[in-house]
């Protein structure tokens, strides 16, 4: 999906000019959850004893929503009609889309799911705000460091110490107010 | 029931919600909901669904006064932004930055942030006596009606948020169906057969509704902003002078009928699911707008206090109206009320028409709270706003690298496993692109969570009938109900063409003093003065290219 998307850097905002294409694909890949859902749900077993409607029912009847809604969106941004791009207090409507940014938030985040195990939450935790706020244009370096080992250390204390949420301490093992 | 009981209930609900462990859950809950309320970026929905974890230590009743004060506090927390930030803000806060947003600049920001606060609070507080007395007797009613009803009014909620939230209907649609698309992934509660799980042994146990909630609220959200982020230094508008002289004689005199009208728009609308909160203030907003006389009327466009004051009013009381579908049938008609049943689903508690007797003193233990919460909001919000403004002050990459980290925390502890962490990337992907292709979320959680439900009252309804769908329109309780789902419905279609001329009015007049009025009817007329003048914020936040927008 992403990298469909990525070909088309700009696309899908109704202030950039250009193919849609990623709304384009967007919308293919609603129609194809709903055939998806049309092909797989033909494969949900019903139960001989079911006398009222089975499990089959409800869900071909959203995989026909999807199909349905995700053609009318096809045929309108064929049509020109694009989608109003989320807005907010943070987002600068005039910027170019920033996929190295993205691509790295989503690489930190996935780096974190690989280091929760081995190298416990805190670590993983100061890892990815590190990375995340560096990513995001942060400086100096050495601030954001001492910001994420806090920010780490006061959550392990606080849902692993305090709320009792089994988070993995790491080399906190066995002190007793980070949940150890 | 009578309303002497119920009466008897609510003071209950006081003993219960004044004990000081208690006061001081709804103090952190208000505080926190403030604060995200205050921040860009992250709301009382997303705050909710990261502070699930908490559903594990604390019991019921403490963590729901928690996201109660969420709750409410976000509300408040979303004026001061719209008000003192240069930058266009949420969509429900937008008309409050409309006039706000010019009382700041003309150095009136305080008086905005009063009347905004005291508004919230008068309207908070007239709105949760109405809820009080309210609830009680829709859940009377909720309790006797069948499978068939419940499906009609679900019915209800599915079309009104999927359809009328956001800016496209097929959008809106689109996103509920995914939402109940990924809700059908598991065992099927009925037959026990798996559904779309693909053979795989994590799909089985399904996808666990914070997880997902999280990911589009957080992770989309972050890796949205990411992708635009603004940069350069965070623009506030500074507030002279002492909070004790913020509300002059003249604007309270100014103020009060607005907030009372802003009220009375605001509970109804909330409690009928036509759009959500956007509409009530966009009602108060156009009925001041045109009750204004003389010169107050001429300020409308440069910082007219009724402009504040009336939005603001209706959007608490619309908070307050979303609780009663949501306390008295079950039904969860924003994100944030979404998040607050998922709430109730952690503890095993059956949301529902029953909710009010299974769980009487949970309930109106909830509603004591609101009437002290509320309190709590006007109290800490005038003395302190200084720390709200420095919280708007975060930097931006801490601010969203936080986000992150919140969120990972609360993908990982739904089952403390990383393949968690890793749905959680999958779906905040899948959240980044509906962002910004236009898909609004909210109806994406209504639909994974209302789905399940949803799903087993359909087939009852149709086990009763043997398999005859007619049965499901013939009740008569069910008919009238959609019936009422087509008037709604034509309700907001004419409602929203005139919010979008209304709006395309207001940002042409607003910026533009020098411009002949009439003239300035294009998008170019507006763009060109806010271009040149030195308020950028309210043309461009007003005027989002709406011939973009399908329908």
């Amino acid at each position: 999906m992403s990298t469909s998307v990525q070909n088309a850097p700009g696309s899908g905002t109704s202030a950039a000019p250009g193919k849609p294409i990623g709304e384009l694909v967007f919308a293919l890949i609603i129609v194809s959850i709903g055939v998806v859902g049309f092909v797989a749900g033909a494969g949900i077993q019903t139960p001989p004893s079911a006398s009222d409607i089975g499990p089959r029912a409800f869900p071909f009847a959203v995989s026909a929503l999807l199909v349905v809604v995700g053609a009318g969106l096809v045929f309108q941004v064929l049509r020109g009609h694009r989608g109003a791009a989320d807005e907010g207090e943070d987002v600068d409507p005039d910027a170019k889309t920033d996929w190295l940014t993205v691509g790295k938030l989503a690489g930190f985040v996935l780096l974190h799911a690989f280091l929760i195990v081995p190298l416990g939450w805190p670590v993983a935790a100061a890892i990815l705000f590190f990375g995340a706020a560096w990513s995001l244009g942060a400086r100096p370096w050495w601030r954001n460091l001492v910001t994420a080992i806090v920010l780490a250390l006061v959550l392990q204390f606080v849902f692993g110490g305090l709320l009792g949420v089994s988070l993995p301490p790491g080399f906190l093992e066995g002190i007793g107010v980070f949940g150890g | 029931m009578s309303s002497v009981d119920n009466f008897f209930m609510l003071m209950e609900g006081f003993a219960t919600a004044m004990q000081p462990i208690y006061l001081l859950f709804a103090l952190g809950g208000v505080l926190v909901g403030t604060a995200v309320g205050v921040l860009p970026g992250i709301g009382p929905a997303m705050t909710v669904a990261l502070l699930m974890p908490i559903t594990y230590s604390l019991e019921p009743t403490a963590a729901i006064i928690v996201f109660a004060g969420i709750y409410y506090g976000g509300m408040y927390g979303g004026s001061t932004t719209s008000i003192l930030l240069n930058t266009p803000g949420e969509s429900s806060s937008i008309v409050t930055a409309l006039e706000g947003n010019k009382m700041a600049k003309a150095g009136r920001g305080a008086a905005a942030l009063a009347t905004a606060a005291v508004g919230s609070f008068v309207a908070g507080t007239i709105a949760t006596v109405l809820l009080s007395f309210v609830a009680p007797f829709v859940a009377a009613f909720a309790v006797q009606i069948g499978p068939v009803e419940y499906v009609a009014l679900m019915v209800v909620a599915f079309l009104t948020v999927g359809a009328l939230l956001g800016s496209s209907v097929l959008r809106g649609l689109a996103s509920l169906g995914l939402g109940l698309f990924i809700a059908l992934v598991g065992f099927d509660s009925l037959t026990a057969q798996q559904r779309y799980t693909f053979g795989s042994p994590f799909l089985a146990d399904g996808i666990d509704v914070v997880l997902v909630a999280v990911a589009l609220f957080a992770v989309g959200e972050a890796l949205y902003v990411a992708s635009r982020l603004r940069h350069g230094p965070i623009k506030v508008i500074p507030v002279t002078g002492g909070w004790t002289s913020w509300l002059r004689r003249d604007d309270l005199r100014r103020s009060w009928k607005p907030w009372l009208r802003g009220t009375l728009i605001g509970f109804p609308v909330g409690t009928i699911p036509a759009g959500g909160a956007d509409v009530a203030t966009f009602l108060s907003y156009a009925s001041e707008r045109k009750l204004a006389k003389g010169e107050n009327k001429k300020q409308f466009g440069k910082g007219a206090i009724e402009g504040v004051a009336g939005p603001e009013a209706a959007n608490n009381a619309a908070a307050a109206g979303v609780l009663v579908p949501l306390l008295t049938l079950g039904i969860p008609t924003t994100a944030t009320a979404a998040m607050m049943l998922v709430a109730f689903q952690r503890y095993q508690i059956p949301v529902g028409p029953q909710l009010f007797e299974s769980n009487s003193a949970l309930v109106w233990a909830l509603i004591a709270s609101l009437y002290v919460g509320n309190l709590m909001l006007l109290v800490l919000n005038l003395p302190l706003v200084g720390i709200w403004v420095k919280i708007l002050q975060i930097p931006r990459p801490y601010l969203y690298a936080g986000i992150l980290v919140f969120a990972v925390l609360g993908a990982f502890s739904v089952n403390f496993t990383p393949i968690d962490v890793i749905i959680l990337l999958i779906v905040g992907i899948l959240g980044f692109f509906m962002r910004r292709f236009g898909y609004p979320i909210a109806p994406m959680v209504v639909g994974l969570i209302l789905g399940p439900i949803f799903e087993s009252q359909l087939r009852r309804s149709l086990a009763i009938s043997q398999g005859d769908p007619v049965a499901l329109v013939q009740s008569p309780v069910a008919a009238t109900i959609y019936v009422v789902l087509i008037v709604i419905f034509a309700l907001s279609f004419l409602l929203k063409r005139r919010q979008r001329q209304f709006e395309a009015m207001v940002a042409a007049n607003a910026d533009a003093p020098d411009v002949v009025r009439g003239s300035a009817a294009g998008p170019e007329a507006v763009v060109a003065p806010a271009a040149t003048g030195t308020s950028t914020s309210t043309s461009t936040s007003t005027t989002p290219h709406r011939e973009d927008n399908d329908r």
